[in-house]
């Protein structure tokens, strides 16, 4: 009896997140799946202003792989995919993530509901637990809304793409969401307020330490920090796998940033 | 855990923010049943007692019970047992209010829609509106639902009526004396020492984040002082007088008095004596060492 009251405290927990940030998964969401979704769908009216980019960016060297360039063609819509959209996807799912997690356990302490949470017999570790599932939820469906959007532009275009490739991109994607929303969640435990805007910079910050690394072979290590470099479609596509060491080095820093986050909020003071 | 006699105990509890005083040395005793007031201005260490209570902030050296359970293990019990109005009253600003109360009781586990119901009605609680349209007013009121909806066995309120109108402040004292008469412990801070007298039984003085004084409020509040307006020699005055009025009618001998009255002090001149004689006392100490 008891342990069913304790459960259906942490689904309340749970639901009054999801439905807190529904706005925000709503807006991203649509945003970021129907500019994909729009680019999709121009390829063929886009296509002659493509090849001649193709063909440009082919002079450009370093530029060009740091854009996937080198391994998949933009003459093809699975070429196109996998460098133009899959890095507005996977900057857009980023930046999502990085807002999410920046604010959820500081918005508590900015908008000063900690003296109507906390003051719940509900303990700090399943608030913290619960908003975190609440994230990873919001990640979730971020992806799979959008994913139905790209596959539904793919069946308009008459085009197939290979389901295995796409669906470790995805799946990748989703971890590097994770991550970068984790690691902002640990930052959310730190301060009293909203960092969105430290977020959304650690978001960009990781996308560029990616480019980068791929054009200077001397900072080539910034790899094992960046998600972006086994969440990049343009690899994934060509070699038909996931970097298995980085995605397990991202899902360590995934488990440390949460646990680290649990720690320090169970200490904090309100 | 009911047949605990004390609601309250906290035994030397220091709370420092890094190098700034929180609370030093802090006692305090409220038993079962009470209605206790804990006095004192602004940044004397009120909300940082009641805080560390609730296990909102943690207190470095000392020690601090409810009912028996120590506050920094049993936390979720005591919590169940508690009902606590914070000085700011704010909520999730795109939610109902009765969303807000539905919530409150759905993580206590427990149905309270009828209590709800009842105090809404009391407090004329319009439960339709989001919470970014309520007045601070408004949202105390939501607040007092949520503390009491659940009757709890302790109140513990953080300058309740601030924000309130008179009416309401009145409707919220009844309620208190409601709860209270079937036994709920009810612990309050306050700088509004007229409520203090009219409802609490005892009361702690706070000051500088020391407990300098407590006692019932009866003799908290009862003094030899008196207030003396007179005109001498053609003067207005007005003074706190100690002492016997023998002496000082005694000294009148050779002046023209056309008028004097002399009454009670107010409430606050009562208790800023008391400010003052714990200063004057720290001066002293000060320049015999």
């Amino acid at each position: 009896m008891t342990n069913r009251k304790q459960i259906k405290k942490h689904i309340t927990l749970y639901r009054h997140e999801m439905k807190r940030n529904i706005k925000t998964i709503s807006v991203w969401t649509l945003s970021v799946g129907l500019l994909c979704l729009g680019c999709i769908l121009l390829y063929t009216s886009l296509e002659d202003s493509i090849q001649e980019m193709a063909a440009s960016f082919s002079d450009l060297g370093a530029v060009s792989a740091a854009l996937g360039m080198d391994k998949m063609s933009l003459t093809t819509l699975s070429g196109y995919y996998a460098t133009e959209i899959a890095m507005m996807h996977g900057l857009g799912g980023a930046m999502f993530a990085a807002i999410l997690g920046s604010g959820l356990l500081s918005k508590e302490e900015s908008g000063h509901t900690t003296d109507f949470l906390y003051v719940m017999p509900v303990g700090r570790r399943y608030i913290v637990w619960s908003k975190y599932l609440a994230l990873v939820s919001h990640i979730v469906i971020f992806n799979l809304v959008c994913t139905g959007f790209y596959l539904f532009g793919f069946a308009v275009m008459g085009e197939g793409i290979s389901g295995t490739e796409m669906l470790l991109f995805h799946f990748a994607s989703m971890l590097m969401q994770i991550e970068i929303g984790s690691v902002c969640f640990l930052l959310s435990a730190c301060v009293k307020k909203n960092l969105i805007g430290a977020g959304i910079g650690i978001a960009i910050l990781l996308f560029g330490m990616d480019m980068m690394c791929r054009i200077v072979p001397a900072i080539e290590n910034l790899k094992y920090i960046t998600p972006f470099y086994y969440a990049n479609a343009a690899d994934i596509f060509s070699n038909g796998t996931i970097d298995a060491v980085m995605a397990f080095t991202g899902a360590a820093l995934t488990l440390v940033s949460v646990l680290a986050a649990w720690g320090i909020y169970e200490r904090k003071d309100f | 855990m009911k047949t605990e006699k004390m609601a309250i105990e906290i035994n030397n509890m220091t709370k420092n923010y890094g190098k700034h005083r929180g609370v030093k040395d802090l006692n305090l005793h409220v038993e079962r049943g009470d209605i206790y007031g804990f006095l004192g201005p602004n940044g004397a260490g009120k909300s940082t007692t009641i805080r560390s209570l609730l296990g909102l902030l943690r207190f470095q050296k000392g020690s601090a019970s409810i009912f028996g359970m120590d506050v920094r293990c049993r936390q979720k019990e005591i919590l169940k047992e508690i009902g606590y109005m914070p000085s700011e009253a704010m909520f999730y600003p795109s939610m109902r209010v009765k969303e807000v109360i539905r919530l409150a009781a759905d993580l206590r586990g427990q149905d309270c829609r009828r209590e709800a119901d009842r105090l809404c009605e009391r407090l004329a609680v319009d439960t339709d509106k989001k919470i970014e349209e309520l007045s601070l007013g408004n949202r105390k009121k939501v607040s007092i639902v949520c503390a009491m909806q659940h009757k709890p066995q302790l109140f513990i309120f953080d300058e309740p009526t601030s924000g309130l109108d008179p009416l309401m402040q009145a409707e919220f004292f009844k309620l208190v004396l409601e709860y209270n008469r079937q036994g709920t412990t009810c612990f309050l801070s306050s700088h509004v020492l007229t409520e203090i007298k009219r409802y609490c039984r005892h009361a702690a003085i706070i000051k500088e984040g020391e407990v300098i004084r407590t006692d019932t409020v009866e003799n908290l509040t009862r003094t030899n002082s008196r207030r003396i307006h007179m005109i001498r020699d053609g003067r207005e005055e007005s003074f706190l007088y100690q002492g016997s009025l023998n002496e000082l009618f005694a000294g009148f001998a050779g002046h023209d008095i056309a008028d004097i009255t002399i009454e009670e002090p107010a409430l606050d001149e009562i208790f800023m004596h008391y400010y003052d004689e714990e200063d004057r006392q720290s001066e002293e100490s000060a320049d015999m060492q």
